[in-house]
């Protein structure tokens, strides 16, 4: 088994093809991964000082403070509740347009479609504070409606786009079977049409509520600091911190959704499925 | 001819409620931001001063060419190093490729701000790299915070990810009966990836190049909590015009220098999705 430590023995135990393949992959792992296992490493780590390269002292010191620390408690009530909302909000907003962009022929179609492209080819803090006067004149800085508007434009492109291309490849016959057996519009959507391109829409939706968990900089800009979500409680305590570790257990936190969210729909997740949305194919 | 009409009702009726919402939420304001960037902040007359004040002032030059360096390095590593990756995952079937596979594209759903903190806990001076350096009683400084070279590294780890999987899903709807045909007539594999793999997958290059492009151009996280104080990216630097001095038509000013930025990718974009024939406007 040690024998495998020499380079030079391993690269002629396993051949050559195998050997670069190898170093791929560990230059992968390290790069990709080595961060974020040195995060959890740390989340864990009650006593870390200078020269050791592994905590002194292992526990959940740092865990229990943040619990007990009711402003970061309430930024993620926060944050969840938005992040719902937003969702929600998107979903009723975007998935019709989505479907009409699909399905429908009508003048002027592509211009309704590049009109999503205009949330991400424009710079987001130029949109953001570009709203934000505008905000500033209707009282909505500071205040959910505010944020929640934020939110929204910046999942509405893939909102729309993945869904479009989502709906686009449910095949017209079988709508059209459907409705040639007595079923009307409404009903075939949402018993055929939807249930088909839902890997689409969900991927779209997973997406969206991430987005929002994550969203940082429009949040803390319109929100003002009255808004308080996770990733805003996030910047204050990378910025100032007194410990890496309580860092480190809020970052946890705060990737957990997503870690959860991809394990509960793996099977709609993959390369295709994600690349629909930046396109419109 | 009424279901036709009919049709159309529901048609727009169905997209107008998100169009309009786009409108009034991003392109309104965008519009308004337009008109304010070239008017005075005190007295409201036209000007042009708000633009060539980011021309002319030291400071503010140095930002947009150290954002335009940055931008450029990003955009061309990672399309080169995805690309090589993308291949790899698309033609080799190995065991190793098929994790790489699982494992690349977690980092695209990684909070930006928790991955930015995690590598600053190894590149920092007190960091994993540097104890583990002294361990071997070297004291390694890699001089990435606050520095281009970090700023990079940290757009490298969001974006490589994110280019390979568009690449990947470009390259996966090439056939291997086409590539199987070209190689029994007698193509080499150099000659298989240059007259046929990247022609077949420029178009997903160029989506990918065009949204790390952009994505860049207003980076805000990384340089936020990584970037150093002079020079700055375009990103803080509006942040600050817009927060710190409150100079609100300076702040639409750089907004639109950023979205002209933008815009030149934005533009290949379009064109390149604009000659797909495939569903064209009727």
């Amino acid at each position: 088994m040690f024998k495998m430590l020499n380079p030079k023995r391993f690269y002629h135990a396993v051949g050559k093809h195998k050997f670069w393949e190898f170093i791929i992959l560990a230059v992968f792992i390290l790069f990709f991964y080595g961060p974020l296992c040195n995060m959890i490493m740390l989340a864990f780590a009650d006593k870390y000082e200078v020269p050791n390269v592994l905590p002194q002292v292992w526990g959940i010191k740092w865990w229990q403070y943040i619990f007990q620390q009711k402003s970061l408690v309430t930024s993620m009530i926060q944050s969840f509740i938005i992040a719902i909302i937003t969702s929600l909000l998107s979903m009723v907003i975007c998935i019709p347009a989505a479907y009409s962009i699909a399905r429908f022929k009508y003048p002027a179609r592509k211009v309704f479609m590049f009109s999503f492209l205009l949330t991400n080819a424009f710079p987001k803090l130029g949109i953001y504070t570009s709203i934000a006067v505008l905000f500033y004149k209707y009282g909505l800085m500071g205040t959910y409606p505010g944020v929640i508007i934020i939110h929204l434009i910046n999942s509405m492109m893939f909102m729309v786009w993945l869904p479009a291309s989502a709906f686009r490849s449910v095949h017209r016959q079988q709508e059209e079977a459907a409705r040639d057996v007595g079923a009307g519009p409404i009903r075939t959507f949402f018993k055929v049409t939807m249930p088909m391109a839902m890997p689409g829409i969900s991927v779209a939706t997973l997406y969206t509520f991430l987005a929002s968990m994550e969203e940082a900089q429009g949040t803390m800009l319109v929100g003002m600091g009255r808004i308080q979500t996770m990733p805003v409680a996030m910047y204050g305590i990378i910025l100032d911190s007194s410990a890496v570790q309580i860092g480190a257990v809020f970052a946890i936190l705060l990737i957990l959704p997503s870690v959860v969210m991809i394990f509960v729909m793996r099977k709609y997740i993959g390369p295709e499925a994600i690349a629909g949305g930046f396109k419109m194919k | 001819m009424s279901k036709r009409i009919k049709q159309l009702v529901v048609a727009y009726g169905m997209v107008l409620p998100a169009f309009l919402t786009v409108m009034l939420t991003v392109a309104y304001p965008i519009a308004l931001a337009v008109v304010r960037s070239f008017r005075d902040q005190s007295t409201g007359a036209f000007t042009f001063s708000n633009y060539t004040f980011f021309f002319t002032t030291a400071a503010q030059f140095k930002n947009l060419v150290y954002t335009l360096f940055v931008v450029v390095m990003t955009v061309a590593i990672a399309i080169f190093v995805a690309y090589l990756l993308a291949l790899y995952l698309r033609f080799s079937h190995s065991r190793i490729s098929r994790t790489i596979g699982a494992l690349y594209l977690l980092p695209r759903f990684v909070p930006a701000m928790c991955a930015v903190y995690a590598m600053i806990t190894i590149i920092r001076d007190s960091g994993l790299i540097n104890r583990i350096g002294l361990l071997f009683g070297k004291d390694i400084h890699l001089g990435l915070m606050y520095h281009a070279q970090g700023l990079i590294v940290m757009n490298l780890w969001f974006n490589i990810p994110f280019a390979a999987m568009m690449i990947t899903a470009g390259l996966g709807a090439i056939p291997d009966s086409i590539i199987e045909g070209a190689r029994d007539v007698g193509a080499g594999r150099f000659k298989v990836l240059t007259s046929m793999i990247l022609p077949l997958s420029v178009k997903d290059v160029i989506i990918a190049a065009t949204f790390v492009w952009m994505t860049n151009v207003g980076s805000f996280t990384t340089p936020y909590l990584m970037g150093g104080n002079s020079p700055k990216m375009l990103g803080i630097a509006l942040f600050d015009q817009f927060n710190k001095y409150l100079s609100y038509n300076r702040a639409a000013a750089l907004s639109v220098i950023m979205f002209l930025i933008c815009a030149v990718s934005a533009g290949v974009y379009i064109y390149s999705n604009l000659k797909d024939t495939e569903w064209e406007m009727q």
